[in-house]
């Protein structure tokens, strides 16, 4: 699985290369995410509500995220 | 400098009437009202007026009202001051951070203590029912305008934050303390009333020699204007309520059709929070501003511990680019198509980049 470094990027950068990431991919495609933004955890969840994919958090730095609509 | 054209903050400039009329009650107000000259007792006549008008207008008894210089002493007065030797303390992950301070006090020096968590809908879940504990309600909630349920349990000891609220929510029938901020209805800011109810079992929990109930200090002037700004909020409040409501459903319907990739949390009719995905509030904030609007944030780039809001993340909403539309009485559908057309061109731009 590929892997998306945000270590040390604030609010909304991770979010915003996360769906920058996706936009090409297949739906089912998947990647993890590092990310230590106090912010990454609830609005990564926030995001995949509102644009129908999925984010699993793996860690308080690690999440996994799941593409499911385009 | 930029000249707001606009202001969409929690705050609100006092009223004009209350402007003309602060001088001359400073004037007159200045004597203090415990002591027994003419000017005494006049400064005491004024005191006891405004006591009758926010004892009115809270639905309460006025020898229960009392006033802070210090609005956030009022949180510790009415939770602390409600405490029994077998006390518990409850309160929800959507309060204000002082209560959080409180409680963090209170657990570490070995009380029982519970966080009450809320749901998507801002809902904060009801503590079970117990004579022994001490329940911090917010009436509504000042990042979304959130309303909670009446609490029906007479048993609980409430302490019921009304900062934000104002008049907007009435008490619940079994309050014990409360307090309310003067900025929520357009008065002066430094004056926290303070009030507890007939039944409750209170101790002033600041070391004291008399029988006060509070430290007694606030500014008799301030509490004057305070009482007559809150006689002309509710008149206007009455009158302009619908306007507010229709502004506000206008909003939330252009954010959500006009702009998307938007959270909107629309619960009231005077407070509207947008959060818009990959946004940059502190950018939008000072673009807005730039622009002559001048709104609030709970995001974690406009906060000074730069963490998300501890509310929009209890209830899962997204923190990032989120503006908060505060809309006072007197705005215009004018303001607000202007307010919306700048949001969406800047919104789009920031996207685009």
């Amino acid at each position: 699985m590929e892997e998306l470094d945000c270590l040390g990027l604030r609010c909304p950068i991770p979010v915003i290369k996360v769906a920058k990431h996706l936009k090409e991919k297949e739906v089912g495609y998947q990647i993890s995410l590092l990310s230590d933004d106090p912010a990454s955890a609830p609005d990564l969840a926030a995001w995949a509500r509102m644009t129908g994919n999925n984010v699993e958090i793996k860690s308080a730095t690690s999440f996994q995220i799941t593409k499911l609509s385009d | 400098m930029v000249s707001i054209t606009s202001n969409f903050q929690s705050e609100a400039p006092l009223h004009p009437a209350v402007i003309d009329a602060l001088g001359a009650v400073f004037g007159q107000s200045w004597a203090d009202s415990a002591k027994l000259p003419a000017d005494s007792r006049k400064a005491r006549l004024l005191l006891d007026e405004s006591r009758e008008t926010f004892a009115k207008h809270f639905g309460i008894r006025s020898d229960g009202v009392h006033f802070l210089g210090e609005v956030n002493l009022g949180f510790f007065l009415g939770i602390l001051g409600l405490i029994q030797p077998e006390s518990t303390f409850s309160y929800s992950a959507i309060d204000r951070s002082e209560i959080f301070a409180i409680a963090e006090q209170l657990r570490s020096q070995g009380m029982q203590v519970e966080e009450l968590s809320c749901d998507a809908g801002g809902v904060i879940t009801s503590p079970v029912p117990d004579a022994k504990k001490i329940v911090a309600w917010q009436l509504r909630n000042g990042e979304t305008g959130i309303s909670q349920p009446m609490l029906a349990d007479s048993a609980l000891q409430i302490f019921v934050d009304a900062t934000s609220s104002g008049l907007r929510n009435p008490l619940p029938k079994n309050w014990r303390t409360a307090l309310w901020d003067s900025k929520a209805w357009g008065g002066p800011s430094g004056l926290g009333i303070f009030a507890v109810a007939p039944d409750a079992k209170y101790r002033n929990p600041i070391p004291h020699l008399d029988n006060r109930i509070v430290p007694g200090s606030a500014s008799l002037p301030l509490i004057i204007a305070s009482a007559m700004a809150l006689e002309l909020w509710s008149e206007r409040e009455q009158a302009e309520r619908n306007h507010l409501a229709a502004l506000a459903l206008l909003i939330s319907n252009f954010a959500k059709s006009e702009i998307g990739d938007v959270d909107v949390i629309a619960a009231t009719h005077d407070l509207i929070s947008l959060s818009f995905l990959y946004i940059d509030a502190e950018r939008l904030v000072g673009a807005l501003d730039r622009a002559g609007f001048a709104v609030d944030s709970g995001s974690a780039c406009q906060a000074t511990n730069m963490e998300p809001s501890h509310v929009l993340a209890a209830m899962g909403t997204l923190t990032q680019g989120n503006v908060r539309i505060t809309l006072h009485h007197g705005v215009t559908e004018k303001q607000i198509n202007e307010l919306l057309a700048s949001l969406k061109a800047l919104v789009a731009e920031q996207r685009a980049n």
